[in-house]
């Protein structure tokens, strides 16, 4: 197989995973899933606000029955709980009608950061000292700067819009091509960082449903569409040509994401260590730090 | 001059009242924090028999400042009443363990980042949110720790870190387990996971 054929076949990959993002674009806005759903306290508890109420009302008669009970000294803290002492442990949750998939995806996608992301890191790492390392990703950073100024228009952050523009004009003159960003560094400039998820998120738009990629990692439905318009915003896919993608950005691609790991070697490996279940873990992770960047 | 400096004193002396009721909380997650940071810093600590002594110090300093009861209750949520006293009890004492398993190599592993306490917030009449910031050379990471009043003590029960709650995290997890078994499948879970350690 020689390499214009690879290309192609990548090419033919890619058109296949462009339209599967759009499948589940469609599929997403027409299932009517809402996504990120208030906490339902039925299906903690299995019992109606009213009767958390009696609870609550027995349980603090009990208390006092408790004490006379243990002949140690007064401990009411193991006693028990109710619906209003708990509820904040309560996060937004997101619909996984995939969830066998995903979870196949999420086994794959661990293989490929243990044997190929991790040390492609470690040996980047190796070789090149932190200081270039950091000018690359404020060079990644810069290039994402049409995404930033865009998504803060579409959200009527004008202000930011604003900033974020001056952020990449300054990077790139003064900061040499966006190799430092001088914006933040030298004059202080404070932007906003956004992307076109959070845009449909602003709109009103639900995550439609968990969605792990190959490669790319946690998603939503909603997310999936955010990633494919964001792409288009980015000055480097348009590199090698005029295709949505080819082997040019997606180098690129890999190689900010090998840039990225090297400052991050380690923490994957936390997040997994301290969960009971990693896939739960990162689902739940994925999900509030994208409704905070909402707020 | 002088008039002057008393002046000031009185406006100092004015300001007090306000300033120690609200930052009580700040405060003591603050200390509690430095003190943490002053055990990593200190030079005499060095090599593994170091980062034992370490560890140990964060295990006194963390038994201070969180509730661990408070913490594995709202974790849990309600499947919290469908656990025994003694259940309850060994739920405790196995999270506080994975907690520490998992997050002591995560803070040994510290150098020199700058921790920035920003505000706190109140999040009902009994709970305040203290924000922090953790300056590191790539990023800032919001660190904010939720605190309760108990008695006169402020204690941590949940840490949220870049808008993810530690608490909530592992109840998405431990929701799955409690849904369909009973919850000893968990506490069996739990200790198989401390005992791997």
């Amino acid at each position: 197989m020689n390499c214009s054929e690879l290309i192609r076949y990548w090419r033919r990959a890619c058109f296949f995973a462009g339209s599967m993002v759009c499948l589940v674009f469609i599929i997403s806005l027409f299932s009517g899933l809402s996504t990120v759903y208030a906490a339902d306290p039925a299906q903690d508890s299995g019992a109606g606000v009213v009767e958390e109420q009696q609870r609550a009302e027995k349980g603090s008669g009990e208390t006092g029955s408790d004490q006379s009970a243990a002949g140690e000294k007064p401990s009411d803290e193991y006693d028990n709980v109710t619906e209003e002492q708990v509820d904040s442990g309560e996060g937004p949750r997101i619909a996984d009608p995939l969830e066998p998939w995903n979870r196949a995806i999420y086994y794959f996608n661990d293989k490929v950061y243990f044997w190929a992301l991790k040390p492609a890191a470690q040996g980047y790492k190796y070789v090149l000292p932190e200081g270039i390392r950091g000018l690359v990703s404020s060079f990644y950073q810069n290039v994402r700067a049409p995404i930033r100024i865009v998504n803060n228009l579409l959200q009527g952050e004008l202000g930011y819009a604003g900033i974020e523009l001056a952020k990449l004009l300054i990077n790139s003159t003064v900061g040499v091509g966006g190799l430092r960003d001088c914006a933040t560094e030298c004059f202080n400039i404070k932007g906003r960082d956004t992307d076109f998820g959070q845009t449909l998120g602003k709109y009103g738009m639900g995550h439609g449903f968990y969605l792990v990629w190959p490669f790319l990692g946690a998603s939503s439905a909603r997310d999936s569409v955010g990633w494919g318009v964001d792409w288009s915003l980015k000055p480097t896919t348009y590199l090698g040509g005029s295709e949505w993608i080819n082997p040019e950005n997606a180098g690129l691609y890999v190689h900010e994401a090998v840039n990225t790991t090297s400052f991050r070697i380690g923490d994957y490996e936390a997040l997994k260590e301290a969960a009971i279940d990693p896939y739960l873990a990162i689902r739940d992770a994925y999900i509030q730090y994208r409704e905070k960047m909402l707020k | 001059m002088k008039k002057r400096i008393s002046e000031l004193i009185l406006i100092i002396m004015l300001m007090v009242p306000f300033n120690v009721l609200a930052g009580i909380p700040l405060d003591t997650v603050k200390t509690n924090v430095n003190s943490v940071i002053e055990a990593m810093r200190d030079p005499k600590l060095k090599g593994e028999a170091g980062k034992k002594v370490k560890e140990q110090r964060i295990v006194v300093i963390a038994d201070k400042m969180f509730d661990f009861v408070e913490l594995s209750k709202r974790t849990l949520g309600l499947n919290w009443n469908k656990f025994t006293p003694e259940q309850r009890k060994e739920f405790v004492a196995l999270f506080k363990t994975i907690l520490k398993d998992a997050y002591i190599d995560k803070i040994t592993a510290y150098t020199d980042e700058k921790v920035n306490f920003t505000k706190e917030t109140p999040l009902s009449e009994t709970t305040i949110e203290v924000q922090s910031v953790v300056a590191t050379k790539n990023a800032q990471v919001p660190i904010y720790y939720r605190v309760i009043k108990k008695d006169s003590d402020w204690k941590v029960y949940d840490v949220v870190i870049e808008g993810v709650s530690l608490i909530s995290n592992y109840r998405t997890q431990f929701r799955e387990i409690l849904g369909n078994n009973p919850p000893e499948t968990l506490l069996e879970t739990l200790r198989k996971k401390v005992g791997k350690k």
